[in-house]
């Protein structure tokens, strides 16, 4: 794939994470992926800090935001992300188990871009995960200063 | 003048409570208001001497008639009577003629008879003015009682509906993801042992993800039943008659080639939240069309049975597999079925969901059936929302 744009995945839980990449690797879109395991390291990688003080400055093309998260919790890195004038331009897709009307109104308050409920069922998974990357990744034209594999 | 006695409301009402329960601090009190009695008297006394002894003329009766009001007012009735002999025998021995004895010229009585008169009045007057307050108070007191037990009610009420909606978050995100790394891994391993799995090892892993996706089906149904009772309800007027036809085109998506003979009265216009009319009537048409599954002529029947004033009954009927009667307090419990899985699918959910729609619109919901005699769902709607 040419052209493929970074995604960032914030998620805390090993096996969502092992099973969003395995939908994203599907369609060879996995080795672009940084994963962030809580919200702490999510902001750090926005902020180029911590051990994410080296990386390029790009931003990632599209962040894969999960609700539930260890330190900082998901609206809270939105609510930050969109209140920021460098990093509000990031396309935010909320991938959440949550199907709470309260966390889909919040996160739409808050400017995100997509709010996508998990499926249970596998095969819809990773259809859901699949078109997201295909679409974010790929499909999308990023905001100027995104990161890309050209 | 009146010092000694007087309590303020509170104190009253402590005193009484106090004087229920202890009989001996209820003579005690009545002792209090004796000596009162005697006290106000003896005040007034002191002051007609030193009065007349200023050579102020004709105050005394007005002094002793003042004793006995505050004392009536303050003490009740005993001490009254009481302050009014003590009044008449000072003034007696004082101010009449013949000074210094208990002696009475005939021609004092009225005078005598008038001041008693004039004191019984006061003493009624303030007798009653006592029994209107202490009803007063004793009605405060209660609603206090009251205000105090809704306040804790209310806040109980509220805790609990915080917790519950805790909850239901609790249940929708964490119980969610492992469901969803079940059948995510089973289906990986599906995938990744094809040519290494037997036809057995290939059924267990079937079930394992059809059970998944069961579980993964009840947990989104439980939630939107929790959600149901959470969500504000907004009455309005609706008109029934296009909340039935809204839920036909819900339904109709779903019935493929199904061929079903459809009766639907007129309805009337009614008031509710329409939304959940409509959810509560999706449910039951859609299992009518289920249980008639097995009919080669289908037919489903929606009318309404009466209408009086703020009740209207409506009913669905179909010529079903129906139900045993015996079961029918069941029907309407979360997750009860009265069929295996293998023969109508559900959850179990849509009945109970029909029920907390009716009750939050004051009505009540109910069924006749007959073994393979076809099945008809009766409910009620009061006039939600029609003020």
């Amino acid at each position: 794939m040419e052209n493929l744009g970074r995604i960032l995945l914030v998620e805390d839980d090993p096996k969502d994470v092992e099973l969003t990449l395995t939908a994203l690797d599907e369609y060879n879109l996995a080795n672009e992926v940084v994963v962030a395991s809580d919200g702490e390291q999510a902001l750090d990688y926005l902020y180029c800090r911590g051990k994410f003080a080296e990386r390029g400055p790009e931003n990632p093309a599209v962040l894969l935001l999960d609700l539930k998260l260890p330190k900082v919790d998901g609206l809270e890195i939105l609510k930050q992300l969109k209140a920021d004038g460098k990093l509000r331009m990031i396309p935010v897709v909320v991938l959440t188990s949550s199907r709470e009307e309260r966390d889909m109104l919040t996160s739409y308050q808050l400017g995100v871009n997509a709010y996508v409920v998990k499926p249970v069922d596998f095969h819809e998974f990773v259809n859901a995960v699949r078109e997201l990357g295909v679409f974010w990744a790929v499909i999308n034209e990023p905001p100027p200063g995104s990161a890309s594999k050209h | 003048m009146s010092g000694e006695g007087f309590m303020n409301g509170s104190d009253r009402a402590a005193g009484r409570s106090i004087a229920r329960r202890f009989p001996g601090s209820l003579q005690l009190k009545n002792l209090r208001g004796y000596g009162l009695a005697i006290l106000c008297v003896a005040a007034a006394l002191g002051a007609a001497l030193l009065l007349r002894h200023s050579n102020f003329r004709d105050i005394a009766v007005s002094l002793f008639l003042f004793a006995v009001a505050t004392t009536s007012w303050n003490a009740g009735r005993g001490p009254a009577v009481l302050a009014v002999l003590l009044s008449q025998i000072c003034f007696d021995y004082f101010f009449l003629p013949p000074i210094y004895s208990l002696n009475i010229d005939k021609s004092d009585i009225p005078s005598f008879v008038i001041f008693a008169s004039f004191a019984s009045l006061v003493s009624w007057f303030s007798a009653k003015r006592r029994r209107v307050e202490r009803d007063l108070l004793g009605a405060r007191d209660e609603l206090k009682t009251v205000n105090q037990e809704l306040a804790r009610r209310s806040a109980a009420l509220e805790a609990s509906n915080k917790e519950l909606e805790a909850f239901a978050y609790s249940i929708s995100h964490d119980l969610r993801a492992p469901l969803r790394h079940m059948a995510g891994f089973a289906e990986l391993l599906r995938k990744s042992g094809e040519a290494s799995l037997n036809e057995k090892s290939r059924r267990y892993l079937a079930m394992i993800l059809e059970a998944a996706n069961r579980m993964g089906a009840l947990i989104d149904d439980l939630l939107a039943f929790s959600r149901l009772s959470r969500a504000e309800a907004h009455y309005a007027p609706v008109d029934l008659e296009q909340v039935v036809q809204e839920a036909m085109t819900e339904i109709r998506q779903d019935l493929n080639e199904r061929r079903i003979a459809w009766k639907i009265d007129s309805l009337p216009q009614w008031y509710g939240d329409r939304s959940m009319l409509r959810l509560a009537m999706v449910n039951l048409i859609s299992n009518a069309v289920k249980f008639t599954r097995t009919r080669p002529d289908a037919e489903i029947e929606i009318g309404c049975r009466e209408r009086q004033g703020d009740r209207v009954v409506l009913f669905v009927r179909d010529n079903g597999v129906g139900f045993d009667m015996k079961y029918a307090h069941k029907l309407f419990g979360v997750f009860q079925r009265l069929h295996p899985q293998e023969a109508f699918e559900g959850t179990g959910i849509g009945l109970a969901t029909v029920q907390r729609i009716i009750h939050r619109h004051g009505g009540q919901v109910w069924a006749e059936s007959k073994i393979e005699g076809g099945a008809t769902f009766y409910f009620s709607l009061s006039k939600m929302g029609s003020n």
